[in-house]
């Protein structure tokens, strides 16, 4: 089948934080953002919705929800309407989702959005909704959910390359030097690598500054064949390649918990598809939900050998003027982590640096092509998006 | 102007904890194909499927092997001798039903060939190591479910 060729032509999103709104106040303050910064594009136009959105039914307790946004959107969808769960990459998997309509010719006009409200009144119920992530009744049984998972990926990333606590908290001094410009952040502040060692200890070796927040958030981008795109900007972003892979899902069943295999193979279809190699990349938003986590992404991307993820952060190779620029946004320890809405808030963020919006600190002068990575779950999964100018 | 006086409406001041967060799975044989699992541990025995086909040990246990799709399966003892490959300590951030454990320590332990997660029991992060010996331990709940945990050997 011949598909066609998928534009970025805008994108809108909220503050991310912990906000004082409603999920849906969320929703309606990104898709006015949204339709706001897009040209030639009302919602009546929209014929494609999908919506990804990790636990609505536990955080808000409601089910149902693309419906629910393309009301609050004034949206009336006549080709697809979805919603995509796929826990911290339900916002790629929206924008894949979105990408298959328009690339197929069933959709001209597709609306690729995300939302999570994750701040409850009791913060108990909300570290519970996230011990359904991992397979809950053989994992999720030992009170394992994210931050003990990647606390014992980065012990044993420890154990067998000497990785360092320090050189993971660089991560997080890296990614909050960016978030430091970037007004949307939740954290938009600089941290030393003493306040990351000194904060609090979450399931050592991992402190509270090695963690993505819980945030909330809300974002949408509007996708059209590329034929179409001057219509709706002068600065289009072209996706131009995708690469996914899922391996296993209970830890028994991982390839590896310090060698990211689906992840090499999400980046090499992802190369593949969009007919690059890694030294085109000028710009990588990378999944940094933990430090531990960008430092194996490095690894496995290919930026550096195996193992020495730590001195690459180390050597400042992952900063701008680097060997790649590496989270230029601030990531999502900087930048937060609305699950549904983050792969989203990549997207906008890679647009507005092709189009040479963002401030000069943070800029990477003259990019032509990015990355953005989500991984979800223990890691078993890796999701990729190419993006050129 | 005073103020307004309503009708109250009344809600239940304490309610039982709905089932979807014990986290403990049911076990009987009304309630899963894999119940034998449950009494196999009521019985002090760790152990998982094992196709009779094409000889794969799966875990965790199923009622389909999703390498040749049959449905004959052997139950194999795991034994009680494992040995620690990664662990940490939660100490915030647990999820409700677990709240007044913290802090406590988990793991993944390898034993019988495979690479599974457990609360590790009695002991602290700091007396543990990557390579300890440990050995099974057996919890029930209340209403007489059961689950597997392990303790140092």
């Amino acid at each position: 089948m011949k598909m066609r060729k998928v534009a970025v032509v805008a994108g809108g999103a909220t503050r991310c934080g912990r906000r004082e709104a409603s999920w849906r106040d969320l929703v309606q303050e990104a898709g006015k953002n949204l339709f706001e910064n897009a040209h030639n594009v009302t919602p009546k136009d929209v014929d494609s919705l999908i919506v990804g959105a990790a636990e609505p039914e536990r955080f808000v307790f409601q089910a149902h929800v693309a419906p629910m946004v393309a009301e609050y959107l004034g949206i009336a969808p006549r080709k697809v309407l979805a919603r995509t769960e796929l826990m911290c990459a339900s916002g790629q998997a929206a924008i894949r989702y979105a990408w298959a309509c328009v690339a197929s010719g069933l959709s001209e006009v597709a609306v690729a959005f995300g939302v999570e409200k994750m701040y409850m009144p009791d913060m108990v119920e909300a570290q519970t909704n996230m011990s359904c992530v991992l397979d809950r009744e053989w994992d999720g049984i030992n009170a394992l959910s994210a931050p003990p998972f990647f606390a014992m990926t980065a012990q044993r990333h420890m154990h067998e390359f000497g990785t360092t606590e320090e050189q993971m908290a660089q991560v997080c001094v890296k990614n909050h030097h960016y978030s430091s410009m970037n007004p949307w952040a939740q954290f938009p502040k600089e941290v030393t690598v003493q306040d990351v060692l000194k904060s609090l200890m979450v399931a050592p070796p991992l402190k509270l500054l090695d963690c993505s927040g819980i945030t909330d958030g809300a974002a949408g981008v509007v996708l059209v064949p590329a034929e179409n795109a001057r219509k709706y900007t002068d600065t289009p972003m072209y996706l131009v390649g995708s690469g996914q892979a899922s391996i296993g899902n209970n830890l028994n069943n991982l390839v590896s918990l310090t060698e990211w295999v689906p992840l090499k193979l999400a980046v090499e279809e992802a190369f593949k598809t969009a007919n690059i190699t890694l030294s085109d990349i000028d710009i990588a938003e990378l999944h940094d939900c933990f430090t531990i986590s960008e430092i194996m992404e490095y690894e496995a991307f290919g930026w550096c050998e195996k193992g020495k993820g730590g001195k690459f952060i180390e050597e400042g190779q992952s900063y701008i003027g680097g060997r790649v620029a590496v989270n230029p946004r601030g990531g999502l320890l900087g930048c937060g982590h609305p699950l549904g809405a983050t792969a989203i808030l990549q997207a906008i963020d890679i647009l507005q640096q092709l189009r040479g919006e963002v401030p000069k600190g943070r800029y990477v002068e003259g990019a032509e092509i990015a990355v953005t990575h989500n991984l979800s779950g223990p890691a078993n999964v890796h999701s990729i998006l190419v993006y050129s100018r | 102007m005073g103020k307004a006086e309503f009708d109250k409406v009344k809600r239940p001041e304490t309610i039982k904890l709905p089932f979807m967060l014990d986290f403990y799975p049911l076990e009987d044989s009304k309630t899963t194909q894999i119940s034998q699992f449950f009494q196999n541990l009521k019985q002090g025995k760790l152990t998982t499927t094992k196709c009779a086909k094409c000889a794969q040990l799966l875990w965790p246990p199923r009622i389909v092997c999703p390498n040749c799709f049959s449905n004959e399966f052997e139950w194999v003892d795991l034994g009680s001798d494992g040995e620690l490959y990664a662990f940490t300590e939660i100490r915030i951030g647990a999820p409700l039903g677990f709240v007044q454990d913290m802090p406590f320590c988990v793991g993944l332990v390898k034993i019988g060939g495979l690479l599974i997660s457990s609360r590790i029991d009695n002991t602290k992060f700091d007396q543990l190591k990557i390579g300890d010996k440990l050995q099974l331990k057996i919890v029930e709940l209340e209403d007489g479910r059961v689950f597997y945990r392990f303790t140092k050997a």
